[in-house]
């Protein structure tokens, strides 16, 4: 599933970075860039943890039934592949490994217990989820004395806010 | 601090049961007033060196649930309860594992934490003090307890424990909003913490609108202030009449810390430790303190008078296989300060100060009742301290003989708390709400997901409303021989339940919410049903509720004036065993609405004062030349046949 597991990199040749095919589609699943995602530090942990998970038979059919809906995860009909994709987001918003849904859990006959788990702590401190509405992880990345007073992005200033009421 | 090795039986001037924030004051105060003390704590001091704390925080981020013990290591010998331990059911009632025993009507749902530094390592860090009026409940509105003391006996106290834990606030705002009475002139050690920009988005829809919490009630008009925090702020340069003051850094790694940095994690752990923990007080005891941990007191010892001559304690090495050896030490005076439930349990499992049958009876806690909701533009929620304001409206007032009055908090940390926020909006929008077994929608994925989960978050708040409870004496702590931990220690037995009063002052929260809401243009998510995540769920006068408990257990040893109805005196000294002290919430008759902490925290100083005496009193030389014999007996305490 992997090519640069595939195949060893020729000699003196540029290394290519790591698990590109497994980055195209998280940036398909989370919204987020290459370069987001990279920066987390996470993506080869995530990798390992999805075929750990569900083993590399599941992933292929998954990237194979991607593929065939032409990289749209809404395109997903086959209900494994569906939730498989919801486990790889759900890990790269809250670092969080979920659940999967029951019936699917039966179907792959994973001989492991269907439990959600923090991957790691800090898959938790990069979770995405924090980002998409300008907070961070509490107990991590501090934005500072009083930033907290400051309007978050699409607020209006607090200078604002009294006089919008008034005219209100 | 002195750990030296020690003899079988240890000798000391007093000895403290918990190192949490009572114990810690208790040490400090008589340590630096020459007195030797033994700190008995019954967990573990990983938390003291900066390494602990950097694996309490990798703990905690690698915890599912992010609950208030979710950095602290389980510890099998001394046990603490935990607020996942009681889970609610499918059709209403709940379930309790862990280590309570609960068989009340209703859960109590609050935690505390056995370790050194104790609850106060979790704690939000608010610090507001208690009204006048709330001493006086049974008196001035007919229910509950009142207390033997009154607010001006702890004023000077409150100061103090503002400058040791480094209080931020603005005095003169809370005298205004909630009355609150402090001396000419007085200003916070610090400057109150930057309110959120939510607190600045309601103050502006708020402040100078009227509410009435029922048609024909008394109108009374909104205001939003900022809640005194004992959290690094910027210092006040006109503090101590011009002194200013010095914020204290982290315990274990000098010199870091200052000012909060709105980690927006001060439950469960604030990692730089702007917020006050009891470590800090811990790093300026004197060396006449010795801090022994693994150390369970089992039992306090008493001779065949009742004389309070020391404790009983299990030490042992492994938390996670405890065994023990049991050893014995002796002082003149025994103070217990080991959080409300555990110092009454430990009077009942010693058999002492229980003439009044009051111990471990009248077990409160603030029940918290949450409202949740949307507003119309991003409000920057899971940024900085939980709460950095409230409204101090329905604190007190004639409505208080009829109904629990109410501190209303602004909650910063979006629905977190009330929904399990950003995970359950996460799973939601990838269409597994309903859970492994539940059918999955198909879910949103890409910049759909990133956009509409933003949106939604980012306008998240939750409104908490703190209820004052009334002592009961069916609210109680008991033990039972079946109930044993793993060190053949009871465990507590819990019976609980909310009053009708307590309930009447949720169903008001909740009328004066639907206002607020009303008047700041919020989408209303509020919903309470019954369910695995709402073990509080009750239905009064045909309205659901679910209430959440707020980690303020109190009044397990009530303090009064009568020997005969309460459990310590105004000292927190047992009428039972005059050396044998028990500090902390469990001494309160009342609570009032005010975050109860630092009122522990001023009580506890107090009774400081007290123990000092009574130390001075019996290391007295004992023969005084010019009394005559007669007087010298008399004057003589009974216990001083023993030191």
């Amino acid at each position: 599933m992997d090519p640069a597991q595939s195949a060893p990199p020729p000699e003196h040749t540029e290394v290519p970075p790591e698990y590109p095919g497994f980055v195209d589609i998280s940036v398909r699943l989370t919204g987020f860039d290459e370069f987001e995602l990279r920066g987390t530090g996470m993506v080869r942990l995530y990798h390992d943890t999805t075929v750990e998970q569900v083993g590399t038979q599941a992933v292929s059919r998954f990237i194979d039934d991607l593929n065939a809906a032409g990289g749209d995860p809404d395109g997903l009909v086959d209900e494994t592949s569906r939730d498989i994709a919801r486990a790889i987001t759900h890990l790269w918003y809250l670092g969080v490994w979920p659940q999967l849904s029951r019936s699917v859990h039966a179907a792959l006959g994973r001989e492991r217990a269907n439990v959600a788990f923090v991957v790691s702590p800090e898959s938790y401190t990069e979770g995405l989820a924090w980002r998409t509405f300008d907070a961070h992880p509490p107990g991590a990345k501090a934005p500072g004395h009083g930033s907290w007073s400051e309007p978050p992005a699409g607020a209006p200033a607090p200078g604002a806010l009294r006089q919008t009421e008034d005219a209100a | 601090m002195s750990t030296a090795p020690r003899p079988a039986t240890d000798r000391y001037d007093v000895i403290v049961a918990g190192a949490g924030l009572a114990g810690s004051l208790v040490a400090k105060q008589l340590g630096d007033q020459g007195w030797r003390v033994l700190v008995l704590e019954a967990g573990t001091r990983t938390l003291d060196t900066w390494p602990g704390t950097l694996d309490a925080m990798n703990t905690y981020y690698a915890a599912l649930a992010k609950v208030p013990n979710a950095p602290y290591r389980p510890n099998a010998a001394a046990p603490s309860p935990d607020v996942i331990d009681v889970q609610g059911l499918p059709e209403g009632g709940f379930r309790s594992n862990g280590y309570f025993v609960q068989n009340g009507a209703l859960p109590y749902s609050s935690d505390y934490l056995r370790a050194t530094g104790g609850s106060a390592l979790h704690w939000m860090g608010l610090v507001p003090r208690m009204q006048p009026e709330d001493f006086t409940v049974r008196s001035a509105y007919g229910y509950g307890r009142d207390w033997p003391i009154g607010y001006a006996d702890l004023e000077s106290h409150y100061r103090t424990a503002e400058r040791m834990m480094g209080a931020a606030g603005d005095a003169a705002e809370q005298a205004e909003a909630a009355g609150t009475p402090y001396p000419t002139g007085y200003v916070y050690p610090m400057h109150p913490v930057p309110p959120t920009y939510l607190d600045r988005v309601l103050a502006a829809r708020l402040d100078g609108k009227p509410v009435r919490e029922a048609p024909g009630a008394e109108e009374t008009v909104l205001r939003v202030v900022t809640t005194p925090a004992a959290r690094n702020s910027t210092p006040n340069e006109q503090y101590d009449a011009g002194r200013g003051h010095r914020p204290d850094g982290a315990a274990g790694l000098p010199n870091y810390g200052e000012r909060c940095v709105g980690n927006s994690s001060c439950v469960p752990i604030c990692p730089v430790q702007a917020k006050y923990n009891p470590l800090k007080t811990q790093t300026t005891w004197s060396h006449r303190v010795t801090l022994v941990t693994h150390a369970v007191v089992s039992r306090v010892l008493a001779n065949g008078n009742g004389h309070v001559y020391g404790v009983e304690y299990q030490q042992y090495d492994d938390p996670a296989a405890p065994v023990h050896t049991t050893r014995t030490a002796e002082a003149d005076i025994v103070v217990l300060a080991a959080h409300s439930i555990e110092n009454a349990r430990l009077l009942l499992a010693s058999g002492l100060a229980n003439s009044s049958d009051q111990v471990g009876r009248n077990l409160m806690d603030h029940p918290t009742l949450l409202t949740w909701g949307l507003l119309d533009h991003p409000v920057g929620p899971f940024r900085g301290p939980g709460s950095t304001s409230g409204m101090e409206n329905f604190r007190t007032g004639p409505a208080r003989r009829d109904r629990a009055p109410f501190r209303i908090e602004i909650a910063n940390w979006g629905w977190t708390w009330s929904a399990g926020s950003p995970g359950s909006d996460v799973a939601r929008l990838l269409g597994m709400g309903g859970g492994s077994a539940q059918p999955r929608g198909k879910g949103l994925f890409g910049p759909r997901l990133r956009e509409e989960l933003g949106r939604h978050v980012g306008r998240q708040f939750t409104l908490q409303f703190a209820m004052e409870q009334d002592a009961e004496s069916r609210n109680r702590v008991t033990l039972d021989p079946a109930h044993r931990d793993r060190l053949g220690n009871l465990r507590p037995v819990i019976t609980y339940d909310l009053s009708d009063r307590v309930k009447r002052g949720i169903a008001a929260a909740k009328d004066v919410s639907d206002q607020i809401f009303g008047l700041i243009g919020a989408e209303d998510h509020t919903s309470y049903a019954p369910g695995p995540f709402s073990a509080g769920w009750f239905r009064f006068e045909g309205r659901d509720f679910v209430f959440q408990g707020a980690g303020h257990g109190a009044g397990t040893h009530v303090m009064g004036d009568d020997p005969a109805t309460s459990v310590v005196d105004q000292w927190q000294r047992t009428w039972d065993h005059p050396t044998l002290y028990a500090v902390g919430c469990g001494s309160m008759p009342s609570m009032g609405t005010a975050n109860p902490s630092l009122t522990m925290a001023a009580m506890t100083l107090r009774s400081c004062e007290q123990i000092h005496r009574d130390l001075t009193e019996l290391h007295r030389p004992r023969t005084l030349r010019s009394a005559p014999a007669l007087q010298v007996a008399v004057a003589i305490p009974q216990q001083e046949g023993q030191s």
